[in-house]
C-alpha cells in the first residue's frame, strides 16, 4: 500500500484533531497560568508589605503592646520549639506506624481499620483536633500550654508521615528486602538497616509535607497554646507562635502591628522553603 | 524422532553416592495457600559443583530454591512438605533457627539489590550481623569476598561509593560477594544473569566456575546453553515435578524422559 495515500487519505479529520489540541493546550496553559498567578500575587504582596518590616528587632524584642515597638523574638522561638516537638512526636509515631503497616500489617482486618483511620484524619478538620486536645490537655490542668500545642500538631502531622512512610516502603522491591533476609538478617533489622535507607528520601519528603502542613496552622493552636505577650522557654505555660500572632496582629487597628502580621508570614514561608531546600540536599544520593 | 515406544511420563533420576550430595530435597511438596507449586520433588544437589534447574516459566524451579533457604516463610500463605536435607538435618524442622540457616545457604536474586550503601558496607553487612570481627579481619573479609567475585579490581580504590553506581553486572558480583562474605556452604543462584548483558553474564559465569570448588551451588537458569556451559548435574522440570535429574552432558545430549529430549531440543518451552 502506498504510505502517503493512506496517511492524507482524510485531511479533514486531521485537521480537527489538530483544532482540538491546540484547544486542549490553551486551556490547560490557561489553567496553569491562573495557580501561577495566585502564587506570585500571594508572593509579591507578601514581601511587598512584610520585607519592610524586616529588621533586627524582629529577632530580638517580643510582641508589643498596641503603639510600642516590638518583634517577635518570643513567637519564633515558640513556633519552632512547637513545631520542633510536634514533628518529634509526629515522626517518631508516624514512621513506627508506617512501617508496621508497609511490613507487618499486610491486608488484616486490623491494619486496614488503622489505614482507615489514618485516612480519615488526614483530612480531619484542625479545629477539632484542638478542640480534642483542649479538652484532653488544656481543660483538665486549668492551662492553655506549649505542650498542648506540640501535641495539637503532632496529631495533625502524623498521618501525613504514616502515609508517606507506608507508601514508600512498599515501593522498595521485594528483591531488597529478602536479600536482607537470605543474608541471615532478622525482619526488623532488614528494614532498620535497608529499607528505611532506601526510603529516607520518601519519608524526609513525608516529613516536609507535614511540617509545612502544621507550620501555618492556628486554629488548633488557639485552643491550645494560645498565645504569650513574653518571652518564654518554658512549654507547660501558654506559648507565643506565630500564627496565632499572625491571626491577633493582622485584625489590629495599627499599622506596626500589622507590619510584623506581615513579617511573620515572611518567616514562616521562609522556614518551609528553607526546610524543603536543606532537605533536598541533605537526601541527595552521593553518587560518583 | 524418539522411539514410539518412549513412555511419555517416564522420569529419572542419576544415582548419586550419599557422599556426594550436600543439600538434597525428598518428596518435597510446595504450596502457595492452595495451589500446588511442587509435587514430590527430590532432588540432590553435589557437593563443591553446580546444579542446574532448568523447565519452562512456572515449572516451579524458582519455588524449588525458595524452599531451599526458606525465604518462603516470610509469607504466611507458603508452605512446605516433605524433607530438605542439608548435611542430613532437616531444615524444614519449625524449630530451626532460620538467620542461622541463611548464613549456611545464600541467595542472589534475578534483580541486582545492592543495599543502599557503599561498596563496602554492601559486603560488609553480613559480617556485622553475625561475626565479632574487628576492623582488620572485616577489611581482608571484605577484600577476599571481592576478589572471589572477580570485583575487587574494578573496585577497589571505591569502596566508599555507593553501590548503586555500579554498573548492572558489577551490582550482581557485589551481590555474589556480599553472600559469599558470610562464608556459606551453598549458594542459590535465582536466574542470575538474566537482567545482564552478554560480557556481564560471562563474568558472573566465570565467577560460578571459581566458587564451585568450595560451594555448592544451584542456578536456576532459563539459558539452557548456561546451565550446559556451567553446571556438572542438571535438574529438568516440568510442571511441578522433576522430570529428570543426570549429568548435564547426559541430559543434554542423551536425555533418558521424553519430555526432557522435547524440551532440549527446542520443541517446547
Amino acid at each position: 500500500m502506498p504510505g502517503s495515500a493512506t496517511l492524507v487519505r482524510n485531511p479533514g479529520r486531521s485537521a480537527r484533531r489538530k483544532l482540538v489540541n491546540g484547544v486542549f493546550v490553551f486551556f490547560c496553559g490557561v489553567a496553569t497560568l491562573v495557580a501561577l498567578i495566585a502564587l506570585a500575587a500571594i508572593l509579591v504582596s507578601l514581601v511587598g508589605q512584610g520585607v519592610g518590616g524586616l529588621d533586627a528587632n524582629i529577632f530580638k524584642l517580643s510582641t508589643p503592646a498596641p503603639g510600642s515597638v516590638g518583634g517577635l523574638a518570643n513567637a519564633i522561638v515558640g513556633s519552632i520549639m512547637l513545631c520542633a516537638l510536634a514533628m518529634l512526636i509526629a515522626l517518631v509515631i508516624g514512621i513506627l506506624a508506617g512501617t508496621w503497616l508497609a511490613e507487618y500489617g499486610g491486608d488484616g482486618w486490623y491494619a486496614r481499620i488503622i489505614r482507615f483511620v489514618n485516612d480519615v484524619l488526614l483530612s480531619a478538620p484542625s479545629i477539632l483536633i484542638g478542640l480534642f486536645v483542649y479538652v484532653l490537655l488544656v481543660a483538665p490542668f486549668h492551662g492553655f500550654s506549649g505542650y498542648a500545642g506540640a501535641v495539637a500538631l503532632g496529631i495533625i502531622a502524623i498521618p501525613v508521615v504514616t502515609r508517606t512512610t507506608e507508601d514508600v516502603l512498599k515501593l522498595q522491591p521485594t528483591a531488597l528486602r529478602e536479600s536482607g533476609i537470605a543474608l541471615g538478617a532478622p525482619v526488623w533489622t532488614t528494614i532498620r538497616k535497608i529499607l528505611w535507607k532506601a526510603s529516607l528520601g520518601g519519608i524526609v519528603t513525608g516529613g516536609l509535607l507535614a511540617f509545612a502542613r502544621i507550620s501555618g496552622e492556628t486554629a488548633p493552636l488557639l485552643f491550645t497554646a494560645l498565645n504569650n505577650q513574653f518571652f518564654s522557654w518554658d512549654m507547660s505555660r501558654p506559648m507565643a507562635n506565630l500564627p496565632v500572632v499572625i491571626f491577633n496582629f493582622a485584625l489590629s487597628a495599627y499599622d506596626d502591628s500589622r507590619r510584623l502580621a506581615w513579617v511573620g508570614a515572611i518567616l514562616i514561608t521562609a522556614a518551609v522553603l528553607a526546610a524543603q531546600i536543606i532537605a533536598r540536599i541533605l537526601i541527595r544520593e552521593p553518587r560518583r | 524422532m524418539n522411539a514410539p515406544t518412549r513412555d511419555p511420563l517416564e522420569t529419572y533420576s542419576a544415582p548419586l553416592p550419599p557422599s556426594a550430595v550436600k543439600l538434597e530435597t525428598k518428596n518435597l511438596d510446595f504450596f502457595y495457600g492452595k495451589n500446588q507449586a511442587l509435587m514430590g520433588v527430590s532432588l540432590p544437589a553435589i557437593k563443591n559443583g553446580v546444579t542446574a534447574l532448568i523447565g519452562p516459566s512456572g515449572c516451579g524451579k524458582s519455588t524449588l530454591l525458595r524452599a531451599m533457604n526458606r525465604i518462603y516463610a516470610l509469607y504466611p500463605g507458603q508452605r512446605a512438605k516433605g524433607e530438605i536435607l542439608l548435611d542430613g538435618e532437616n531444615i524444614l524442622d519449625p524449630s530451626l533457627d532460620l538467620s542461622l540457616l541463611r548464613t549456611r545457604i545464600g541467595m542472589v536474586f534475578q534483580k541486582p539489590t545492592p543495599f543502599p550503601m557503599s561498596i563496602y558496607d554492601n559486603v560488609a553487612f553480613g559480617l556485622k550481623l553475625h561475626e565479632g570481627m574487628n576492623a582488620k579481619q572485616m577489611r581482608e573479609r571484605v577484600e577476599e569476598s571481592l576478589r572471589r567475585a572477580a570485583l575487587w579490581d574494578e573496585v577497589k580504590d571505591k569502596l566508599n561509593a555507593s553501590g548503586l553506581s555500579l554498573s548492572g553486572g558489577q551490582q550482581q558480583r557485589l551481590c555474589v560477594a556480599r553472600t559469599i562474605a558470610v562464608k556459606p556452604e551453598v549458594l542459590l543462584l535465582d536466574e542470575p544473569a538474566s537482567a545482564l548483558d552478554p560480557i556481564s553474564t560471562a563474568k558472573l559465569e566465570e565467577t560460578i566456575e571459581q566458587l564451585k570448588s568450595d560451594y555448592t551451588i544451584v542456578i536456576v537458569t532459563h539459558n539452557l546453553q548456561q546451565a550446559a556451559r556451567i553446571s556438572d548435574y542438571t535438574g529438568f522440570m516440568y510442571l511441578g515435578r522433576l522430570i529428570e535429574f543426570a549429568p548435564t552432558s547426559e541430559l543434554f545430549t542423551n536425555p533418558h524422559a521424553a519430555r526432557t529430549q522435547d524440551y532440549v531440543t527446542g520443541r517446547f518451552g
